[in-house]
C-alpha cells in the first residue's frame, strides 16, 4: 500500500507495563492479558491518515526487562516517535521514567517525539501514580502526556495518532531533513504532487503539496 | 571428515583468528590447495596425467560453460566442459579458460584468477554422479547442477552457448539416466535401486559395459546401500568421512587418497564461496551504481532458486513433499548437505540401548540417534533426563531411583527456603523480591496458548513458577539473559559494513534457543538435537549461521540495513524449515570441524546441558 510517509515508532518502558498490549490493541483491536514476554523486539504496522495523507506507522515494540537494555538501546536509532509507557498501578515503573528518557536522549534522534503514557487506567482503584504526577513529569521533560488502557482501548488510538500528528507538524515546520532517514521518516511513493520520491530534496518535501 | 582432513590441512596455516568463517582465509586456502595438488592442477596437468594412462576419447565438448561463484559479472569463470571415455569409463571434466575473460580489473577478478583453478574438475567418473539437475529459467541462462553420490554438489554450470540438450543426449548413450518422478528436471544417473530397472538398463544401454566396469571398481555406497536410503538421496547417512574413504580405497587409478582430496576439495570450494561472498559484499558497497542491477539479478535468481529448493525438499524427504517450503527461504547451501533426517527414537530402539541393569551401553550412539531423529514423545520424559545430564548414562535403574529420591528431597529443601521467607523478610531482601517479581511476571506469560499451561489458575503454571524460583534460588548467579559473544557467518563483512555485527537480530534465536521460531512440537525435537551435543555443544550457533546462509542472497541482494534485517529475521518465525536447517547446520559443523570449535570464543554459553568441571550442573551453592 502506498503512503505519503512512513514513521518509525518505538515503544519503551519497564517490563510488564503493557507495551505489547498497547501495540496489539492499536494494530489488531485485541487485548490479551497474558501476552508473551517480548524478547528483543516485535514489530507492528498500521496505516493512519493525517491531513488526508496516508501515513504508515512501523512500530517497534521493545523488551522492557532490564537485562535487555543493552539491546533495546540499539532500536532507538532512526525512530521518529516514542511511546514511553509506565503502569499507573506500579510506582516503580513511574520512577524509572527518567532512566528511559536518558537512554532515549543518548541513543535517539534529537527530534524524536516522545509521548508519555500512563497505562492500565482501567485499574484506577489500584492506582499508585496520580494523573497529575504523570502530567507534571511530562511537562518538565517536554513530553506529550496521556493516560490510556490497552484493555479497554481507551486513548490507545489517540496516543498513536497524536504522536503522528506531532511528527507531521514537525515535518510541516521544516524541522526534519527528509533526505536523512535517521529521522525515522521515509517519504513514500504515493501521489504526492511535486516532491514524491523525496530522497534528494530537503525539508520542502512534505510541506508543500495539499 | 570432521576434525580430520579438513583440520589437518588447515593446521598447516598460521594461527586462526576467532572467526567462524575463517576456514575461508587465504592462508588456509593455500594450505588446503597445497595438500590437494591434483585437484588444483591446471589444464596442462590434465594432459600430462593423460600421457601416463590410456588415450582418451572426447565425446562431448562445450566452450563457455561458466561458473558464477559470485553474482558479480566480473566474477564469472568461463571454461570448457567435456565428456570423455578412458579405459571404457566415462568421465566429465571442466577446465577454466586461461587468463581472465572479463575486462574488469577490479581486485575481485584478480582473486578469482588466483583461485579459479580450484573449481577445475579434472576427471569425474560418471559413476560418482547421483543426479544432474537441469535448470531452464525463463529469464537467464540455462544451467545444470551436478550432485554426487556422496551428497556433494558442484556449483552450477551456466551454458552460454547452449548445449545442455546435447550433453544429456551424449550422456544417455553411455550411462543409465532416468528422469526423477519427483521433478522432471532431475536426471538420476546410475539409479539402480530397482532391480527391474537395473536389468532393463542392461538391455537398453549401450554404455552398460562401462557402467559395470565402473561399478565393480567403485563397489560402493549408492549402489549397494539400502534401497530406502538411496531412494531418499541419503547415501552418506553413514558419515561423509567413511563413505569417502571407502570411495578412496577403491579408486585405484589415483595416486593419493582421493577421499582426502575430495573432502579438502569440498572445504576449498565451500571456502571459496564464502570468500567470494565476502568480497562481493565489500565491493558491492564500493560500487553503489551497480547495486541496483545486482538486486534485480538477485531477484531473478531467487525466483529460480525457490523452485530448486522445493525440489530439493521433495527429493530428500518425499514423505514431506506436501509441506510447502517456506516462501521466504531462498539461498541454498550449494556444496554439502547434512544427512537425511531420521525417525524419532522408538521404544524398541530405546530398550535396545539399555543393558539388563538399565545402563545406556553406547551413549554416543544414542546421542547420534537423537541428533538425527529426536525422541518419540512418550520417551521424552525418560530420555531427556539423560540428555540433560540429570542421569548418568552408565547409571543403573536402581542408582537412578535412589538419586531421584535424593534430588526430590533436595528440591523440597530449597523450595522450603524461599517459601519460608515472610513478607516482612522479603521487604528487606531486595534481590529475592526482585527475582520473585520477575519470575511471577514471566511465568504467566509463558506459553499460555499451549494447552498444558492454558487457563487461569492452571496448576501447571504454579508448578512451573515453583520450579523456576527454586532453580533460580539454587543457582542464583545464573543470569536470565545470556548474550552470545561472537558469531561469524560468511555474512560477516556485510554485517560489518551495515553495523549489524552485534548480531542482535539473532538474539532471540540464541537466548531462548529458537523457542519462538518453531512450533511447540518442533521445538521439542530441536532441543533434543541440541542437547545431544553430538557434533558440537554450540550446535545452536551453527544453526544460526545455517539459517542466515539460507537467506544470504536476500539479505545482501535487498541491501537490508539493521532495521530491515531485524524485522526480516523476526518475521522468519514459523517460516524456517527445521529439518533442512538442522541438515545445513550439520554440514557447516562438519565442514568447519575443529576450526569451528576453536573460533567460538571461550566462555560462549553452550546449549543445555551446561557442563562444568565438576560434571553437569555442579555449581557452588550460593544461596544467600
Amino acid at each position: 500500500m502506498s503512503y505519503a510517509y512512513l514513521f518509525k515508532y518505538i515503544i519503551i518502558g519497564d517490563t510488564g507495563v503493557g507495551k505489547s498490549c498497547l501495540l496489539l490493541q492499536f494494530t489488531d483491536k485485541r487485548f490479551r492479558s497474558d501476552h508473551d514476554l517480548t524478547i528483543g523486539v516485535e514489530f507492528g504496522a498500521r496505516m493512519i491518515t493525517i491531513d488526508n495523507k496516508p501515513i504508515k506507522l512501523q512500530i517497534w515494540d521493545t523488551a522492557g526487562q532490564e537485562s535487555f537494555r543493552s539491546i533495546t538501546r540499539s532500536y532507538y536509532r532512526g525512530a521518529a516517535g516514542a511511546l514511553l509507557v509506565y503502569d499507573i498501578t506500579r510506582r516503580e515503573t513511574f520512577n524509572h521514567l527518567a532512566s528511559w528518557l536518558e537512554d532515549a536522549r543518548q541513543h535517539a534522534n534529537a527530534n524524536m517525539t516522545v509521548m508519555l503514557i500512563g497505562n492500565k487506567c482501567d485499574l484506577s482503584h489500584r492506582r499508585a501514580v496520580s494523573y497529575e504526577e504523570g502530567e507534571q513529569f511530562a511537562k518538565e521533560h517536554g513530553l506529550v502526556f496521556m493516560e490510556a488502557s490497552a484493555k479497554t482501548a481507551q486513548n490507545v488510538e489517540e496516543a498513536f495518532i497524536k504522536t503522528a500528528g506531532t511528527i507531521y507538524k514537525k515535518i510541516q515546520d521544516g524541522i526534519f531533513d527528509l533526505s536523512n532517514e535517521s529521522n525515522g521518516i521515509k517519504p513514500g511513493y504515493t501521489v504526492h504532487n511535486s516532491s514524491g520520491g523525496g530522497a534528494g530534496s530537503s525539508s520542502q518535501a512534505g510541506g508543500c503539496c495539499s | 571428515m570432521r576434525g580430520g582432513d579438513a583440520a589437518a590441512a588447515a593446521e598447516e596455516g598460521p594461527p586462526r583468528s576467532p572467526d567462524l568463517c575463517d576456514f575461508s582465509d587465504d592462508s588456509d586456502y593455500a594450505a588446503a590447495a597445497a595438500a590437494s595438488d591434483h585437484t588444483a592442477m591446471r589444464t596442462d596437468s590434465v594432459d600430462r596425467g593423460l600421457d601416463e594412462t590410456a588415450r582418451i576419447d572426447v565425446i562431448y565438448e562445450k566452450e563457455r560453460v561458466t561458473i558464477h561463484p559470485t553474482q558479480y559479472g566480473s566474477g564469472r569463470i568461463s571454461g570448457k566442459l567435456r565428456l570423455f571415455l578412458q579405459q571404457g569409463s566415462l568421465f566429465l571434466s571442466w577446465e577454466p579458460n586461461e587468463g581472465a575473460d572479463s575486462l574488469s580489473t577490479s581486485s575481485i577478478s584478480v582473486e578469482i584468477e588466483k583461485y579459479r583453478n580450484l573449481y577445475t574438475i579434472k576427471a569425474l567418473p560418471l559413476s560418482d554422479v547421483r543426479f544432474i539437475r537441469r535448470h531452464t529459467p525463463t529469464f537467464g541462462l540455462d544451467y545444470i547442477i551436478i550432485v554426487l553420490s556422496s551428497g556433494l554438489a558442484f556449483p552450477p554450470f551456466y551454458f552460454y552457448n547452449g548445449g545442455i540438450r546435447e550433453l544429456f543426449a551424449t550422456l544417455k548413450q553411455h550411462v543409465f539416466i532416468i528422469r526423477s518422478d519427483d521433478d522432471p528436471n532431475v536426471f538420476l544417473v546410475n539409479d539402480f535401486q530397482d532391480p527391474l530397472q537395473k536389468s532393463l538398463s542392461s538391455l537398453e544401454l549401450p554404455g552398460v559395459a562401462s557402467m559395470a566396469n565402473a561399478m565393480s571398481r567403485q563397489n560402493s555406497l549408492s549402489f549397494t546401500g539400502s534401497v530406502d536410503e538411496t531412494r531418499h538421496g541419503a547415501e552418506d547417512r553413514h558419515g561423509g568421512a567413511s563413505s569417502m574413504s571407502q570411495y578412496g580405497s577403491k579408486q585405484k587409478h589415483k595416486s593419493n587418497d582421493p577421499g582426502r582430496d575430495l573432502s579438502i576439495q569440498v572445504l576449498e570450494k565451500f571456502s571459496l564461496v564464502t570468500k567470494f561472498a565476502r568480497d562481493t559484499t565489500s565491493s558491492l558497497f564500493r560500487d553503489n551504481s551497480g547495486a541496483h542491477a545486482y538486486g534485480r539479478q538477485q531477484h531473478e535468481y531467487l525466483l529460480d532458486n525457490k523452485a530448486s529448493d522445493k525440489h530439493k525438499n521433495q527429493y530428500i524427504t518425499p514423505e514431506k513433499a506436501s509441506i510447502p517450503s517456506a516462501p521466504l527461504e531462498s539461498d541454498p547451501l550449494p556444496l554439502v548437505w547434512g544427512k537425511q533426517r531420521d525417525h524419532p527414537l522408538t521404544v524398541e530402539e530405546w530398550t535396545a540401548f539399555l543393558d539388563p541393569e538399565g545402563r545406556v551401553m553406547d551413549s554416543k550412539a544414542l546421542r547420534k540417534k537423537v541428533f538425527y531423529g529426536g525422541v518419540d514423545h512418550v520417551l521424552r520424559k525418560e530420555v531427556w533426563k539423560f540428555l540433560l545430564g540429570y542421569h548418568e548414562y552408565d547409571s543403573t535403574d536402581a542408582e537412578r531411583e535412589y538419586l531421584a529420591a535424593i534430588k526430590r528431597a533436595e528440591y523440597e529443601a530449597i523450595k522450603s527456603q524461599w517459601k519460608s521467607i515472610s513478607a516482612t523478610q522479603a521487604k528487606r531482601f531486595t534481590k529475592f523480591r526482585e527475582r520473585k517479581g520477575l519470575i511471577d511476571k514471566d511465568v504467566v506469560r509463558t506459553d499460555r496458548s499451549v494447552s498444558y499451561y492454558e487457563g487461569d489458575d492452571n496448576r501447571n503454571v504454579v508448578v512451573l513458577r515453583d520450579i523456576l524460583l527454586t532453580y533460580s534460588f539454587y543457582n542464583f548467579d545464573l543470569g536470565y539473559c545470556q548474550l552470545v559473544e561472537l558469531l561469524d557467518p560468511p555474512l560477516h563483512n556485510y554485517f560489518r559494513q551495515n553495523d549489524c555485527l552485534n548480531y542482535f537480530f539473532c538474539f532471540r534465536w540464541v537466548l531462548i534457543q529458537f523457542k519462538r521460531e518453531f512450533s511447540f512440537d518442533q521445538i521439542m525435537l530441536l532441543w533434543e538435537v541440541l542437547w545431544t551435543h553430538y557434533l558440537s555443544e554450540h550446535f545452536h550457533l551453527y544453526l544460526c549461521v545455517a539459517i542466515l546462509k539460507r537467506y544470504r542472497q536476500r539479505i545482501i541482494g535487498e541491501q537490508m540495513d539493521f532495521d530491515t534485517l531485524l524485522k526480516f529475521i523476526n518475521e522468519l518465525s514459523g517460516q524456517i524449515n527445521l529439518d533442512r536447517a538442522i541438515q545445513d547446520a550439520e554440514a557447516l559443523c562438519t565442514i568447519a570441524g575443529e576450526n569451528g570449535a576453536s573460533c567460538i570464543p571461550p566462555g560462549t554459553p553452550p546449549s543445555m546441558p551446561i557442563e562444568t568441571d565438576g560434571g553437569l550442573y555442579v555449581q557452588e551453592d550460593e544461596v544467600l
